[in-house]
């Protein structure tokens, strides 16, 4: 075999290796490097490595590299990597997180940046806020959703069901989903998702009641008295054929994926907005939002709009400047904000929210308009979860599954899950 | 010892002189090991650097409460004290883990034992069979393979498909707290490449003439199986039921992918590696985590060691 080069391919190869010689004597001479980090799909990293190389080809002198990861592995990755004092300039984070990180000292706190080289000017007050712990600004937030019940509209039409609205009851709900159940019209398919050990509805529920998941100071936010409620109403739904049955919600690995809607087991669950793309994305069916039920026609929404991720700036940066205005593009470049699109929730900027109004496609202007819809259904963002929140929500999935199984006892559940929280939360 | 018959020769003394002997017969050493030092060089580095040195890091991290962020805070023995009294969650991953331990072990060594046994008969084509047994070996641990497990044996996956033929209605195997555990122990059994081929290597080193001699004699198959083939495997058997028992111990991946980290439903599958792998990088308590981690290590020593002292009562080596 002999290898021939076509001349053109050797002018090409040769362009292409002065190119990259030059590419390594810049990088030598002065140029900045910055790493990235987030968590997220294929689609997301897509275009977030557009929008680096557009920041770098107006910038040059800046390389940026980008790493992503499932929500799983990201944390481990980011915990080693602080810890290892090689932390990326540029990370992704979680409003679960950021008190544990800005406490510690991994995140640089950002307001003397403002306005001069961080202009977040027309951002919702309320989400700048979101961001800041002890007074400073440790992230800023790349858009907002809201938790949502994702349906199945088809699975609906077909069971002869109407679609719930703003103002349906818990009770009217768990009627509709006994009714699709029964309708037997697909194989294997209940009316809605278990949602019992779903933390996002088990807080909105809270909210109803004018109680909350964690108080200000850290603290367990409900009694008794409203978990065994909670896990009572389920277990009633659960008899009546109204929700999934325990084993089958226990398939849902709390990803997209694994969601019973997904997996064709409910024709209604539940999820946040900014994920409906992915869930049309896996279903052939019609999707569609909605709040989340009511306890009482007139009882408050329980909703709010939540930062769903910010980006921070690694208090180990070696080139801090550069991260705040690579973050500041990001959010506040209008040609960003296109490639960016509703991915990460809606933006925060006003003027990009036009921007990408304009220009969104039919999955994206459903999350839009159920984030701007929810109206007087959304109140104010609750305080950060504290240090032990993640372990409280395995626990009250946990306990929500001996329920299911039969194990436990509603009421015993909701005194279980009280004394357990408490102890987590004492424990920090 | 010649040192002593030679006599130093003016002004060097004793010590000085037996010094340079010494330095030279180091150097003469090095001169000639260099090589070998070299080879061994890589994993040289490996044990002291990814293995001994962390190792003892966790050690001393076990004695600290650590959050990875801040550097790590003396605690004392706070962190076994926890373990040891107040954490129903480390009861519940040991228990899934001996339950884990004590059917995978037994049922898949049984079932490598039988099909090396079965391989041993002179098949034709036996280095494919060898190569497929052993495929899932290889396989076992990885992501996609625990993936095709949750598809197998959820409520509607092939199993209960099969099932269904018989007029049985399976449960959803995978995500019910009283079965999710077994689906994991027959991932495991499936596993049975590795001892298989070791058994088999045992297997080739039994002499055929006893065979030949025992059933002369008139000895059934089974006779044969029990009389001969049984105690002269002893060794292998021996050394299977060690390292598997060890790897049990460890198993991971097939738990975390299974429940999705959780190791739900209701701790089912709470291996304790995975409870480990939860408290440190969950929950931010590495120093909690490796003080699991030396029990972990504590236990397995135990049980090694029982196996070897009650070796000597069931265990023949023909000499």
């Amino acid at each position: 075999m002999t290898l021939r080069v076509s001349r053109r391919n050797f002018v090409a190869g040769g362009a292409a290796l002065l190119s990259l010689s030059a590419l390594g004597t810049s990088a030598l001479a002065q140029e900045t490097r910055l790493r990235l980090l987030w968590w997220g799909s294929q689609p997301r990293a897509d275009r977030t490595n557009k929008v680096s190389q557009l920041y770098q080809t107006k910038n040059p002198g800046t390389s940026i590299t980008g790493e992503f990861l499932g929500w799983g592995d990201y944390w481990p990755r980011l915990a080693t990597q602080v810890a290892g004092r090689n932390a990326p300039d540029v990370i992704q984070m979680d409003y679960r997180y950021i008190v544990q990180y800005a406490r510690r000292g991994a995140l640089a706190p950002l307001e003397s940046y403002m306005p001069a080289k961080l202009n977040l000017d027309d951002f919702d007050k309320a989400q700048i806020e979101g961001g800041s712990v002890d007074g400073h600004l440790y992230g800023v937030s790349l858009g907002a959703n809201s938790a949502a019940t994702v349906l199945n509209t088809t699975a609906f039409k077909e069971a002869g069901v109407d679609l719930p609205t703003q103002a349906t009851t818990w009770e009217e709900f768990a009627r509709m989903g006994a009714e699709i159940t029964k309708s037997g019209k697909r194989k294997g398919m209940f009316g809605i998702a278990d949602g019992s050990g779903a933390e996002p509805l088990f807080e909105n529920w809270l909210r109803q009641r004018g109680k909350a998941l964690y108080t200000a100071d850290g603290k367990i936010g409900f009694g008794v008295e409203d978990a065994s409620e909670w896990y009572d109403m389920w277990a009633k739904f659960r008899e009546a054929g109204a929700c999934v049955p325990a084993d089958i919600q226990a398939l849902d690995k709390n990803d997209i994926e694994t969601n019973t809607v997904s997996l064709g087991k409910s024709a209604a669950g539940f999820a946040h907005s900014n994920q409906f793309v992915a869930y049309q994305a896996m279903n052939k069916d019609k999707l569609a939002l909605t709040n989340y039920m009511r306890i009482k026609p007139d009882s408050k929404g329980g909703h709010y709009r939540k930062p769903s991720m910010f980006f921070s700036v690694s208090a180990q940066s070696k080139a801090v400047d550069k991260a705040v205005d690579y973050v500041n593009f990001f959010v506040k470049n209008p040609e960003a904000a296109l490639l960016l699109d509703v991915e990460r929730g809606i933006p925060e900027s006003a003027a990009m929210r036009e921007v990408v109004a304009t220009k969104l496609d039919e999955n994206g202007k459903v999350a839009l308009a159920y984030v701007s819809g929810l109206g007087d259904l959304a109140g104010k963002l609750p305080p950060p979860p504290p240090a032990g929140a993640g372990e409280a929500d395995l626990m009250l999935r946990n306990i929500a599954e001996q329920v299911g199984f039969g194990q436990l006892s509603p009421s015993d559940g909701g005194k279980q899950l009280v004394t357990e929280i408490t102890q987590i939360l004492a424990r920090g | 010892m010649s040192n002593a018959m030679r006599t130093p020769a003016g002004a060097i003394s004793v010590e000085r002189y037996q010094g340079a002997v010494a330095e030279g017969r180091f150097r003469r050493l090095w001169n000639a090991n260099a090589p070998g030092y070299l080879f061994l060089l890589p994993w040289l580095v490996g044990f002291f650097g990814l293995t001994l040195g962390p190792a003892l890091i966790s050690l001393y991290l076990s004695f600290t409460d650590y959050d990875m962020l801040q550097s790590p805070r003396w605690v004392g023995m706070a962190n076994y004290v926890r373990i040891a009294t107040a954490d129903p969650k480390f009861s519940a991953a040991m228990d899934v883990t001996l339950t884990y331990v004590v059917f995978s072990v037994p049922f898949k060594l049984t079932f490598a034992l039988l099909v090396a046994m079965a391989l041993n008969r002179g098949l034709r084509g036996l280095t494919v069979y060898r190569a497929i047994f052993y495929l899932p070996s290889l396989l076992g641990g990885s992501v996609a393979i625990a993936v095709l497990w949750r598809q197998l044996f959820a409520s509607d996956g092939l199993v209960n498909a099969a099932l269904s033929q018989f007029g049985i209605e399976g449960p959803s195997w995978i995500s019910h707290p009283n079965y999710s555990i077994y689906t994991l122990v027959a991932l495991s059994v499936w596993q049975f490449g590795s001892p298989m081929i070791i058994f088999l290597a045992g297997l080739r080193q039994i002499p055929q003439d006893m065979y030949e001699a025992a059933s002369l004699d008139g000895a059934s198959k089974f006779r044969q199986f029990y009389k001969i083939t049984l105690p002269l495997l002893t060794p292998v058997i021996f050394f299977n039921a060690v390292v598997q028992t060890i790897e049990a111990f460890k198993a991971f991946t097939p738990a975390f992918i299974i429940s999705g980290g959780t190791g739900g439903p209701i701790n089912s599958t709470l291996f304790y590696t995975l409870y480990l792998y939860q408290e440190a990088f969950g929950n931010f308590r590495m120093g909690y985590a490796s003080a699991l981690a030396w029990i972990l290590v504590v236990i397995i020593a135990i049980f090694t060691a029982f196996s070897f002292l009650t070796s000597r009562y069931w265990v023949h080596y023909d000499d």
